[in-house]
């Protein structure tokens, strides 16, 4: 359940973006730059948060009236260990060190869903956060580690986001897109009968403008609320396609498991927002892809 | 046989209810309360609540009630029954804070042969901690006082669940004359277990509304339709004709929720598991916003500066609390549009106070609307034809979640209708 201290809403004075070189960071920093918000996209070649001197660096580069956007992490793509764990860990500490002596006005940090374990049915903001991986622990600890550091947090739990420009190549929408257009099939799991929340990348943009411009904290899943199995994903993918595409089910190798999300939350916090329906979003980022 | 002569002290809703109940029984009924203008107003026949069926027999039993803001007047009671509602804050916790002021200034002020009843709302523990006077007779009556029935409750009790310091000691005679008026059975237990029987058999009744709200929600997804499947299951002997399996928009009025937050304090306290009450209670949120997501579904973001109709902000019918009340909880969350609202009981100040435009009569509520709530299922609305309102509304979505109009002739009418249990 998301509080905002800005009602009407009202631009940040500036808005600094950790992790901006990524799929979220790109295209939050294009929303806005549309939206005229004075914007410092920092990437990790700018700032290395897991270096030695990366408080002294951010305490220079943040300002009291700075809304501070963190997206910096290693995901699984850039692997699962202790390591990348650890790692993700010291940029968190890192950053709170900074904070701690000059807080900036409102800082939003991108955690993941991965933070609820899956078979827990319908889930919201108040669903346990019992992550059952590194990757999801790293995500709650560093949630933990804000929340005792800040006051003014907003913690956003994204749900799978899809896209043109992703650059994960996780399971679901990106990587079906992409082995259709490579390979003129897409191989999905078992008869891809898990149900999972598909967000379109350009509605996170515009759900954390939101958050941003009515200073919001408190925690927020990122789900449209309707949830659809890989399978009709893919199908839905395919037939973007001009030439053939096979959807080619697999023997399966784990449990089938579903997701879903309660998204009361978020409509009390933005019922104005509505989200890009999954065909639309498919066939945008379809396009963005061409 | 000489009619039993009984005080209540407390005239909120369930002190009233009661007296008049008792009264209608053949009981000569003494009514106190402190508050005095309260008092002048009862015995003028004028009540401050509604409950069906009350004003009426306020009126055809005045000979047998007597009101009074002078506690002394309770000095000749056979016994006394203790009976403010007890007030709940945000978190459904009880208030004892005023019930407890009034057992001591009841018991101070009454001879000590007196016996007191107390018929309030009281947690696990509550009356065998009670420190009164030495010798008092002291009993606990369990209430199941149900805002909108009342009357026809306190008429007409499935029995007494009487809790006692010691349940094999007979009852008082007077006591027991008085509840055999009522022609049930009594169950005399200890103290504790008449407070807990209270709380079980609200328990069991969150149950139901569980499964029902669960099931009906599953109704909406896979093409069942829960209303076919009701008559199955309350002809089935361990389910029962009476069972709670109408599904709602959660649990309101404020009495479930003391209770299941009382059965988490205790179980909490003493380390058992109460894990399936806080799914009630999680799933009773969940089911609050149901019409909050249908809008958000149908309506709200595809229409440019929607109007919206809602009936009924009272938390039941035949009741004009509003406490936990549905169409407040979807209100709130409003507060961007035009909300258009009517209820037969719930006027004037409550209604400003929500910033909302108030209208005269159902219709014209609906007029210009693009969609209508029905929010409270009172009876006066199954009396507008849904023709009549497609013509004033602007467009034609009806989201009516207890199923108040026929679902047919909404769609005859040219209505989108809307339902709980019904995809």
């Amino acid at each position: 359940m998301l509080e905002h201290r800005n009602t009407p809403a009202r631009d940040p004075e500036r808005v600094v973006l950790l992790g901006a070189g990524g799929f979220i960071g790109k295209a939050l920093n294009r929303r806005l730059v549309e939206a005229r918000i004075p914007t410092l996209p920092l990437t990790s070649s700018d700032l290395d948060l897991c270096a030695e001197d990366a408080p002294a660096r951010l305490k220079e580069t943040l300002r009291s009236g700075d809304s501070l956007v963190v997206l910096s992490a290693l995901t699984p793509d850039r692997g699962r260990g202790i390591d990348t764990f650890m790692k993700n860990l010291k940029m968190i500490e890192n950053l709170c060190a900074a904070l701690g002596d000059s807080p900036c006005a409102h800082v939003v940090y991108f955690s993941s869903d991965a933070v609820y374990p899956l078979g827990t049915g319908l889930i919201d903001e108040e669903s346990a956060a019992a992550p059952t991986d590194l990757y999801g622990v790293m995500h709650r600890s560093r949630e933990l580690m804000l929340l005792q550091s800040l006051r003014q947090l907003c913690i956003l739990r994204p749900s799978l986001i899809y896209g043109a420009d992703d650059t994960h190549n996780s399971y679901g929408p990106n990587r079906f897109r992409r082995q259709a257009h490579a390979e003129g099939k897409i191989v999905i799991g078992g008869e891809g009968e898990e149900t999972r929340d598909h967000v379109y990348i350009d509605d996170v943009a515009s759900l954390t403008h939101l958050v941003l411009t009515h200073q919001s904290t408190g925690i927020l899943n990122l789900a449209t609320g309707n949830a659809t199995d890989f399978g009709s994903v893919a199908r839905h993918v395919a037939a973007l396609f001009d030439g053939e595409v096979e959807v080619c089910p697999t023997p399966r190798k784990f449990p089938i498991t579903h997701r879903s999300f309660d998204t009361t939350a978020l409509l009390k916090a933005f019922p104005d927002f509505t989200f890009t329906s999954l065909e639309e979003g498919l066939q945008l980022a379809h396009e963005g892809m061409n | 046989m000489t009619a039993p002569k009984v005080g209540f002290a407390g005239m909120t809703h369930l002190g009233l209810n009661s007296a008049v109940a008792s009264a209608a029984r053949g009981a000569h009924v003494t009514c106190y309360d402190g508050d005095e203008a309260l008092v002048e107003s009862l015995a003028a026949g004028r009540t401050h609540i509604v409950e069906p069926d009350l004003d009426r027999l306020l009126g055809e039993h005045a000979a047998g009630l007597q009101f009074t803001s002078d506690l002394a007047t309770l000095s000749d009671r056979d016994f006394v029954y203790i009976a403010p509602d007890v007030p709940t804050n945000d978190r459904g916790e009880s208030d004892l804070t005023g019930i407890r002021e009034l057992i001591e200034r009841v018991d101070g002020s009454l001879p000590a042969e007196i016996p007191l009843i107390v018929l309030s709302q009281v947690p696990p523990g509550f009356t065998r901690q009670l420190k009164l006077r030495a010798g008092r007779p002291l009993y606990y009556q369990v209430e199941t006082l149900i805002f909108g029935q009342a009357i026809h409750r306190a008429l007409h009790p499935e029995r007494f669940i009487i809790g006692c310091g010691d349940p094999e000691e007979p009852l008082p005679e007077a006591f027991r004359t008085y509840l055999e008026l009522f022609e049930c059975p009594l169950l005399p237990m200890r103290y504790e277990s008449a407070e807990l029987a209270k709380i079980s058999i609200n328990c069991c009744l969150v149950a139901s509304i569980g499964v029902a709200n669960t099931l009906a929600e599953l109704c909406e997804r896979t093409g069942a339709d829960w209303s076919e499947i009701v008559p199955a299951l309350k002809r089935d002997k361990r389910i029962g004709p009476h069972a709670y399996l109408a599904p709602g928009l959660g649990i309101a009025g404020g009495n479930l929720e003391r209770d299941l937050n009382t059965v988490i304090g205790l179980a909490d306290r003493h380390g058992t598991d109460a894990g399936i009450v806080r799914a009630w209670i999680h799933n009773s949120e969940y089911r609050k916003h149901w019409v909050l997501r249908a809008l958000h579904r149908r309506l709200l973001g595809q229409v440019e500066d929607p109007v919206i109709a809602v009936w009924g902000l009272a938390y039941k019918p035949n009741t004009h609390s509003t406490k936990n009340s549905p169409a407040l909880a979807l209100i709130d969350h409003l507060d961007r549009y035009r909300v258009q609202a009517f209820d037969p009981v719930v006027k004037g100040a409550p209604v400003e106070a929500l910033g909302i435009v108030e209208a005269p009569d159902p219709r014209e509520a609906c007029a210009g609307a693009d969609v209508l709530a029905i929010m409270t299922p009172w009876n006066d609305f199954k009396q507008v034809p849904p023709a009549d309102v497609a013509r004033v509304m602007n467009g034609t979505l009806v989201i009516d979640p207890y199923r108040t109009w026929n679902p047919a002739a909404c769609r005859e009418a040219g209505l989108t209708y809307i339902t709980l249990g019904s995809a």
